[in-house]
């Protein structure tokens, strides 16, 4: 029946084309609508990885119980009414007890690698700049296991804070604010009266400008030190040997301790709904292109079933039965799909690739330019959609061709 | 071989309208038979009957033995392929498909069209429609159109040949053309030919006449 279907389709050009078109159309815009998203989330996910870990173990806040502290004062049990109830946080958050999770994650063999951190907040000094910045202490070598930072780090590299040595690692736009260079000396602290000069041994950029203005790394003894708590780490961050059992685990791992334990994803939350609102969108438009130019099919075809009532009737007086005359319709349809989606799939490739070479006036990245993924995902997904719906489009069309006798047609046309 | 009905009844609608109304009829390997009557006769509906296209209302129909109405939705289909032909009024063509195309449907069904198509090529030719092959069925006189339908009706050699009104659409000159073709199909290749006809000088052309008149043979 593919001889016949292609000569139905040939003799109507006008409106092959116009279908095969708005089939193409929307395949084409799935392509270029799900390249540019999902392209800019390769990226986020990308940068979001490169400085999150999958799991993130911090401190919990401890705030100032009223109740605990009526008791503590007056332990006999006297009724007080507090003018003033006392509130706020009871210390500086920290892992309590930091040992537990590094023997119980060594013994994991799910984990890859840990990498135990003090982060606080400090005001920098530099002549008579006063600039706040977060300061992360870490451990090089366990920190570079865990985060791929080193990709980042534009000018020296992680190694140069191995030995302490009040050395700093700078975000690139810190240090651009700072009007400093690599070398340079910087007096920062951490509000407990004390400033500390720190040497910038080194600069990063993650291209996110509000974490590159603020963002400092040193050793986690120099940081501990500065902050006057040896010792003690708020946050230890874990890569596992697979991504996704991240959830699991840290449902699984929060179980046991108070500290909060969270999987990279719940971190990000935020971005994640952004990246599912996304999706709507796009299924939405596309979905809305590829109906018209379903029902555009549907119409076609059940138009020429009407008008082709006297060849369907001929057919099967000459032997050919029900199921080859709805193949004859349905193949109509599938090869409408089929060629529609590729040509615009093809298209939308060639827009892709083009639009990817478009410089802008922002920065994106390294680069000034849009990033267009080009995940195999989007083409067969795009493929699948006006493939199914062009098929979907032609089964009614072909059905009721299917069901018309030959009897019927001919006492209906005398 | 042959066509074999019996107390044929053929009804339409509610009340039930009887257009056929207990027809007894045997149809002999190799005859040429017309059906005529007034319209609204009953004779088209009694060719439908006789070549499958149609179910009776009661009353039984075996060709070669065997009764349509029993056989599967293929097995008729692929029995009309290969045992029967038919010719409309209407020519009927694929109006995207040139005449030699048009010719081969039949053979395209089986993937035989290149065997069959030495038969039809020598059709072409008898017929006198050679130059027509490669044209659309819009570019072909009503004549030349009907002749092409009958060289598909003939493609496949069928055992049966039912014709309802042939004539009907053509001027004098291409109707005698057509019997031409029908008759010499009955004669020379021993097709049963069965002719429905409202022209007295064709039907005449029959070894068996029917007259028909108000669904019953008179």
């Amino acid at each position: 029946m593919l001889f016949l279907a292609i000569r139905h389709l040939l003799s109507r050009k006008r409106q092959t084309t116009l279908i095969f078109l708005g089939i193409s159309m929307g395949t084409m815009m799935f392509a270029i609508i799900s390249g540019l998203q999902l392209g800019m989330r390769e990226f986020i996910v990308d940068r979001l990885l490169s400085n999150t870990a999958h799991i993130k173990i911090s401190a919990r806040d401890q705030s100032v119980d009223k109740n605990k502290m009526t008791q503590r004062f007056y332990p006999g049990g006297e009724v007080i009414n507090w003018l003033t109830p006392p509130s706020g946080k009871r210390e500086e958050a920290h892992i309590l007890y930091p040992q537990g999770w590094f023997n119980r994650l060594s013994d994991d063999p799910a984990v890859y690698g840990y990498s135990p951190s003090l982060s606080m907040s400090v005001i920098i000094s530099k002549g008579d700049t006063r600039y706040p910045a977060a300061l992360t202490g870490v451990v090089p070598k366990l920190y570079e296991k865990v985060l791929d930072i080193n990709r980042y780090i534009k000018i020296g590299s992680l190694d140069v804070l191995d030995n302490g040595g009040n050395r700093v690692i700078v975000g690139d736009k810190l240090l651009e604010n700072l009007g400093a260079k690599v070398g340079d000396n910087i007096l920062v602290s951490a509000g407990k009266g004390e400033l500390r000069p720190l040497k910038i041994a080194g600069v990063l950029s993650l291209a996110i400008e509000e974490i590159d203005k603020t963002l400092m790394i040193a050793s986690l003894n120099d940081v501990q030190q500065l902050n006057k708590t040896p010792g003690q780490i708020n946050e230890i961050s874990i890569s596992l040997l697979d991504i996704n059992r991240a959830q699991e685990l840290a449902h699984l791992w929060s179980l046991a301790s108070r500290d909060k334990v969270q999987s990279w994803d719940e971190v990000n939350a935020n971005f994640l709904e952004i990246f599912v609102f996304q999706d709507i969108v796009r299924i939405t438009v596309t979905t809305a292109i590829l109906i018209v130019a379903a029902f555009g099919i549907f119409n076609v075809l059940s138009i020429i079933v009407n008008q082709k009532r006297r060849e369907i009737a001929i057919l099967q007086s000459i032997g050919y039965p029900p199921n080859m005359i709805m193949q004859l319709f349905l193949i109509q349809g599938v090869i409408l799909g089929f060629s529609g989606a590729i040509f615009g799939l093809i298209i939308g490739y060639g827009l892709n690739l083009y639009i990817a070479t478009i410089e802008l006036n922002i920065h994106i990245g390294a680069g000034n330019h849009l990033i267009i993924s080009s995940d195999p995902s989007i083409y067969i997904t795009g493929f699948l959609m006006a493939f199914i719906s062009a098929i979907i489009a032609s089964l009614l069309p072909a059905y009721t061709a299917s069901k018309m006798t030959p009897i019927d047609i001919i006492r209906s046309e005398i | 071989m042959t066509i074999v009905c019996k107390n044929l009844i053929k009804s339409f609608g509610e009340p039930p309208n009887e257009v056929i109304k207990g027809i007894d009829l045997e149809i002999r390997n190799g005859e040429f038979i017309s059906i005529s009557g007034r319209s609204g006769s009953g004779k088209s509906t009694l060719l439908y009957l006789l070549s499958t296209l149609d179910t009776p209302t009661s009353g039984i129909i075996t060709i070669d033995n065997q009764e349509p109405d029993k056989l599967s939705v293929e097995d008729l289909h692929k029995f009309r392929n290969q045992h029967l032909g038919f010719v409309f009024q209407f020519h009927y063509l694929l109006a995207e498909l040139t005449a030699l195309e048009n010719t081969l449907l039949p053979a395209r069904k089986n993937g035989n069209q290149d065997e069959i198509s030495v038969f039809v090529n020598e059709l072409f030719e008898r017929f006198d429609v050679n130059s027509t092959k490669n044209k659309l069925p819009s570019q072909l006189s009503g004549g030349e159109q009907q002749r092409i339908a009958i060289i598909r009706a003939l493609s496949m050699k069928p055992r049966y040949l039912f014709a309802d009104e042939p004539t009907g659409s053509l001027d004098s000159v291409n109707g005698k053309i057509v019997m031409d073709i029908l008759t010499k199909a009955n004669s020379e290749w021993g097709m049963t030919l069965v002719l429905v006809t409202h022209e007295e000088e064709y039907a005449e052309m029959a070894e068996t006449e029917i007259f028909l008149k108000d669904g019953l043979v008179i």
